[in-house]
C-alpha cells in the first residue's frame, strides 16, 4: 500500500512496520522560537526574583548556565522527548529506531545546536535539514535522533447505521479503505463538498450529489458490518 | 471477515493491552504474547483494507507497546562513576595524537607568543587593545585582587561568571569542531594567544607577577586541560567527517560522538571544578602564596597522573 505522506517505516522485530512522520524545518523553527521565549521569560523572572548585588548576580549566572544548556536536555529525557515548544507544535524527539531518547543522545544533539547555528541563525542546520531525507540537522545526525510528529490517538467513530448495499463490482482493499475513510471524516466536510465528492463517484454509484453519498454509505455499511 | 466482526472479536485483546499500557493493570508479564497477537491484528487490518481509524488506533497501540518493551534501559547505579574513572581517561589516551595536536595549538601558540612579548613588550599591542592590557594589569595589582571583587559575595558572582563563561566556551569549541576541526583549533589558538600575551605582559612587571602566577596556578590545571579535551573531542568529530574510514560519513560521526561523549562530559566537569577553585580559592588573600603554589603543583600532578594511569587494565 503506497501512501503519499512522507512517513518513515521502521520494521520491528515482530515483522510489522512502525510509521513515523519526520517534521520539517518550519515547525521545528517555530518550536525553537517558542522555547527561546519561554527561556527568556523564565530568566527575566529569575532576574527580578534574585536579590540585587553580587550574590544575586552570581546565582543568576549559574541559573542562566543550567537553564540554557539543561532545559532542552531535561525535557527530552524526562518528559517524553518534548520540550514546551515541541509540545505546542506536536513534535517529539525519538531515536532513529523509534525508541525514546537517552542522556547521551539528548546531550549530544543539544550541544551541537551551536554547530547548527554557524555561520548565522541556524543556516547550517537548515541546509542540513533540507538535504536529508529525514529532516535531520547536524546535531540529529551526530546523536542518531529524528524529530517526528507526535501521533495523537484518533477517536474511533461508532459504526455506520445504514442499510447495507452491495456495490456494483467488487472493490479491493485500497478502495474499501478510501470509502471508509470518507465517512470517518464526514463531520469535518461541508455538505457541498460531500455532494461534489458524490458527483465524482458517479461511475461507482450511478447517481450524483447527495444520493451518491447515501449509496456509498450503504456500501461502506455493507463491508464493515 | 468484516470490519465490525473483526473489531468485536478482538475487542477484549485490545482492552487488555490498553489496560497494561495506561498502568491500570499491574501485572505486565502477559504483554509479549499479547503484543504478538496485536501485531497480527495490525497486519490483517492493513491487508484487508479496514478503515484508517482502526488501522491508526492499532498502529498507535503497537508503537506504545514497542516503546514499553524495548525502550527501558537497565539502570546501573555505578555506571556514572565507572564511566568517569575508567572510560574517560581510556578514551582520552586512545586519541593521544589528536590530544598532542590540540596541546600544540594551545600551549605552542601560548609559549611562542609569550616569548615574543617577553622580548618585545610592544608586540602585546598587536594582539590586544591597550585598554584591555591596562585593565588586566589593574586587576592583578596586589591591592586590587580581592578588593575588586568585594568579599565572598563577589566570589559567588565570579563563580557564576566562570561557570557560565568557561563551560560555554568548552561546549562551543566542542560543537564547532565538527566542521573539520577548524573552529576548535581556532578557539584553542585564540585562547593560547590570549594566555601567552597576558602571562608575558604581567610577568614583566614585578608587582603583578606574583599575584598573577599564584592566581592561575591552581585552577589552570583543570581549566586549560578541560578546554583542550573539549576541543579535542570536537576535532575527533570533525576528523570523522573528513576521513570516515570504512563507514558512511553520518555513521562515522555518530560512532565518533559515542566515543567522545565521556570526554566532553569529563571536560565540562573539570572546567566546573576549575571555576570552583578560581572563584573561592585562587583570589583569596588569606592563603599564603607558597601554599597556593604547592596546591597548584599538586593539581597539575593529579591531572597528569589521572590521564596517564587511571583506568588502565580495567577496560
Amino acid at each position: 500500500m503506497r501512501l503519499l505522506d512522507g512517513r518513515l517505516s521502521l520494521i520491528t522485530p515482530e515483522g510489522i512496520r512502525l510509521l513515523l512522520t519526520p517534521a520539517g524545518p518550519y515547525l521545528r523553527a517555530v518550536a525553537w522560537t517558542i522555547d527561546f521565549f519561554v527561556w527568556s521569560t523564565a530568566l527575566s523572572l529569575l532576574f527580578v526574583i534574585f536579590p540585587k548585588g553580587k550574590l544575586g548576580q552570581g546565582l543568576y549566572l549559574i541559573a542562566m548556565f543550567f537553564t540554557y544548556w539543561g532545559y532542552p536536555i531535561i525535557c527530552e529525557v524526562y518528559f517524553g522527548g518534548r520540550t514546551l515548544g515541541k509540545r505546542a507544535m506536536g513534535l517529539e524527539v525519538v531515536r532513529a529506531d523509534g525508541l525514546p531518547v537517552g542522556w547521551r543522545e539528548s546531550t549530544l544533539r543539544n550541544l551541537l545546536l551551536t554547530a547548527d547555528f554557524l555561520p548565522m541563525m541556524y543556516l547550517s542546520g537548515l541546509i542540513c535539514m533540507m538535504l536529508d531525507v529525514k529532516f535531520r540537522r547536524i546535531g540529529d545526525i551526530v546523536a542518531g535522533t529524528i524529530v517526528v510528529h507526535h501521533e495523537r490517538k484518533l477517536v474511533r467513530m461508532p459504526p455506520l447505521s445504514a442499510a447495507p448495499l452491495a456495490p456494483p463490482f467488487p472493490l479491493n482493499a485500497d478502495q474499501q479503505r478510501t470509502l471508509a475513510d470518507l465517512f470517518e471524516r464526514e463531520r469535518s466536510l461541508p455538505l457541498e463538498r460531500l455532494a461534489e465528492l458524490g458527483t465524482i463517484a458517479e461511475p461507482l454509484t450511478g447517481k450524483t450529489g447527495a444520493d451518491s453519498v447515501e449509496a456509498m454509505r450503504g456500501y461502506v455499511a455493507g463491508f464493515t458490518q | 471477515m468484516k470490519q465490525h466482526q473483526f473489531e468485536a472479536d478482538n475487542a477484549a485483546l485490545w482492552q487488555e493491552i490498553g489496560a497494561i499500557l495506561d498502568g491500570s493493570q499491574a501485572d505486565r508479564r502477559a504483554l509479549p504474547v499479547l503484543y504478538r497477537r496485536l501485531c497480527q491484528c495490525l497486519a490483517l487490518c492493513r491487508q484487508r483494507g479496514y478503515s484508517p481509524a482502526v488501522a491508526d488506533y492499532l498502529q498507535t497501540m503497537v508503537g506504545d507497546c514497542h516503546r514499553l518493551l524495548y525502550g527501558n534501559a537497565v539502570q546501573r547505579p555505578t555506571t556514572l562513576l565507572r564511566w568517569m574513572l575508567v572510560d574517560f581517561p581510556c578514551r582520552v589516551r586512545a586519541e593521544w595524537r589528536l590530544l598532542l595536536v590540540a596541546m600544540l595549538a594551545l600551549f605552542g601558540v601560548a609559549l611562542g607568543i609569550g616569548v615574543l612579548v617577553w622580548h618585545d613588550p610592544q608586540l602585546a599591542y598587536s594582539f590586544m587593545t591597550p585598554e584591555e592590557l591596562a585593565q588586566v594589569r589593574q586587576m592583578y595589582q596586589p591591592s586590587n585582587i580581592k578588593v575588586g571583587r568585594g568579599s565572598s559575595e563577589g566570589d559567588v558572582m565570579m563563580f557564576g561568571h566562570y561557570v557560565w563563561n568557561n563551560i560555554s566556551i568548552g561546549f562551543r569549541s566542542f560543537a564547532g569542531g565538527i566542521f573539520g576541526g577548524i573552529p576548535a583549533l581556532l578557539s584553542l589558538a585564540f585562547n593560547g594567544m590570549h594566555m601567552g600575551v597576558i602571562a608575558a605582559w604581567l610577568s614583566k612587571d614585578a608587582a603583578t607577577r606574583e599575584t598573577f602566577w599564584s592566581f592561575v596556578i591552581t585552577h589552570s590545571s583543570f581549566e586549560v586541560v578541560g578546554l583542550v579535551l573539549a576541543s579535542m573531542a570536537g576535532m575527533k568529530l570533525g576528523l570523522a567527517l573528513i576521513h570516515p574510514g570504512r563507514l558512511g560519513r553520518g555513521h562515522a560521526v555518530h560512532a565518533a560522538s559515542e566515543k567522545m561523549f565521556p570526554v566532553i562530559v569529563g571536560a565540562a566537569l573539570m572546567i566546573f571544578l576549575a571555576a570552583f577553585f578560581e572563584a573561592f580559592w585562587s583570589a583569596s588573600t588569606t592563603i599564603p602564596v607558597h601554599i597556593k603554589y604547592t596546591v597548584g603543583g599538586l593539581g597539575w600532578a593529579l591531572v597528569l597522573a589521572f590521564f596517564v594511569f587511571a583506568g588502565r587494565g580495567r577496560q
